[in-house]
């Protein structure tokens, strides 16, 4: 077979090259990126904001998600209580990282904030149950999907 | 019965079946942005561009059932500019939704709002839903691309506009695709406006498609010349065919107009000669179904001056 003359000018050899430049790229950015930078700075302070809903029963899934997830980032959790709407609004400024809650996927406060999936194991929830859910901020998607991961 | 030339029957109705493959084709399409939009502004401009991207084909089908129809007492002239009437209305349509979501990804834009694309579970596996929105707006660029490349030298062809319009909006729609993927991989490297940007631009070439073809639909309901398919110029056809009218009756005023696919063509000023030339002859080496009737006015016709 053999590749003749420059092997970069070899048309698979620029796609096979250009795909592992993108892995790279993947690999060492933390992709896809958060906008505002939630998990960079995670790793760089050590610390995640929990927001827990006061009177929201703790579910021992969320604190073993929190637990991967920190473990993962090297960081420790921060817990502040607080209402509801409260801790959403912080959420949406960027000042909690991610609040625990009780949440409806028919929450009026879905579109304004994002709602993860539910956790335990039951999966076939109504859009109107009220179910415990991490909520986060709206973009911050690398964030989004580290924890999601952790949680499935 | 079919009152159809015959020598354009056969495209025609080549055009109806590319028509009703759009059709298929174009919701699954839209089916498959449907189900991955998630909360992308680029995605959703995306899917309501394929969605008006069916418009041109159903006007086609409607006014395809019509045309053919004999007149009636009601319409003498028959339906040969029915989908002219078709089209301004999806023009209209086309410049209303393009105004408004240009509206809304500017106010996106303005109001910074961050788009959120989460993991989905797929077949016990978390997927980006990104990767998902990337692969449904790569089918929507193959599916309109190749579609519009076998419908736009029919549409030459049968001098359609609105099957024009259509392979031209296939066009749009691949274009769509494109800036929609772009717009999702800026989400993915962390820039949020990349999403909106996408957005905006989309929205604006929605805009543009309803004002052309608007402007292409005005020039015929007020008896313009005969348009060229892709530009506002008169014609080549009939510019060809105003000089061969004004050579064989040069004291006469020479007038031709557009009515669907057809020219018509009235000599003012001139009485019907005795030995008229047969149709086919006045058109030389163009297609001859063309011209669909040449009148003549005498000197002495009733007509107001002031009028035209």
């Amino acid at each position: 077979m053999g590749i003749k003359g420059n092997p970069f000018l070899h048309p698979a050899g620029t796609i096979a090259s250009a795909a592992i430049l993108i892995a790279a790229l993947a690999a060492c950015a933390e992709l896809p990126r958060d906008p505002d930078g939630t998990t960079e700075r995670i790793r760089r302070t050590h610390e995640i904001v929990l927001g827990d809903i006061a009177g929201a029963p703790r579910s021992p899934e969320a604190e073993r998600v929190l637990d991967r997830v920190a473990a993962r980032l090297g960081a420790r959790v921060t817990r502040t209580e607080g209402h509801g709407e409260e801790l959403l609004n912080r959420l949406e400024k960027g000042k909690v990282d991610l609040v625990y809650g009780h949440f409806a996927e028919a929450s009026p406060w879905a579109g304004k904030v994002h709602f993860g999936g539910p956790l335990g194991r039951r999966t076939d929830v109504g859009k109107e149950e009220h179910v415990p859910r991490f909520a986060f901020r709206n973009g911050e998607n690398g964030w989004i999907a580290l924890v999601e991961g952790e949680a499935r | 019965m079919n009152r159809l030339p015959a020598s354009i029957r056969e495209d025609f109705a080549r055009a109806r079946r590319l028509e009703w493959q759009t059709l298929f084709w174009m919701s699954t399409v839209v089916a498959a942005m449907f189900f991955t939009m998630g909360g992308s502004q680029a995605m959703r401009s995306a899917l309501i561009e394929d969605v008006l991207s069916l418009v041109p084909a159903v006007t086609f089908l409607i006014a395809a059932r019509f045309e053919p129809q004999d007149p009636t007492e009601k319409y003498p002239f028959g339906f040969v500019r029915v989908n002219s009437l078709a089209f301004l209305v999806a023009a209209v349509a086309l410049t209303a939704v393009g105004g408004f979501l240009m509206y809304e990804s500017a106010m996106t834009l303005i109001m910074a709002e961050h788009p959120t694309v989460a993991p989905v579970e797929v077949f016990g596996h978390t997927v980006w839903l990104g990767w998902l929105m990337i692969a449904a707006l790569g089918w929507s660029v193959a599916v309109p691309m190749w579609l519009g490349r076998i419908k736009l030298p029919v549409a030459e062809r049968l001098r359609d506009k609105v099957l024009h319009t259509d392979a031209l909006m296939q066009k749009a729609d691949w274009q769509t695709g494109l800036a929609g993927i772009v717009g999702i991989l800026g989400i993915y490297f962390g820039y949020w406006w990349a999403d909106s940007a996408a957005a905006l631009f989309i929205a604006f070439s929605i805009l543009r498609d309803g004002l052309s073809n608007m402007g292409i639909a005005a020039a015929e309901l007020l008896d313009g010349a005969p348009r060229e398919l892709d530009s506002s110029d008169i014609s080549a056809e009939a510019q060809r065919l105003q000089a061969r009218l004004e050579e064989l009756w040069p004291q006469g005023e020479v007038r031709l107009r557009e009515s669907g696919r057809y020219i018509v063509g009235t000599i003012e000023g001139v009485h019907p000669p005795a030995d008229l030339p047969k149709l086919d002859e006045l058109m030389g080496d163009d297609p001859a179904w063309r011209l669909a009737r040449l009148s003549f006015s005498p000197p002495e016709a009733l007509r107001r001056e002031d009028v035209g």
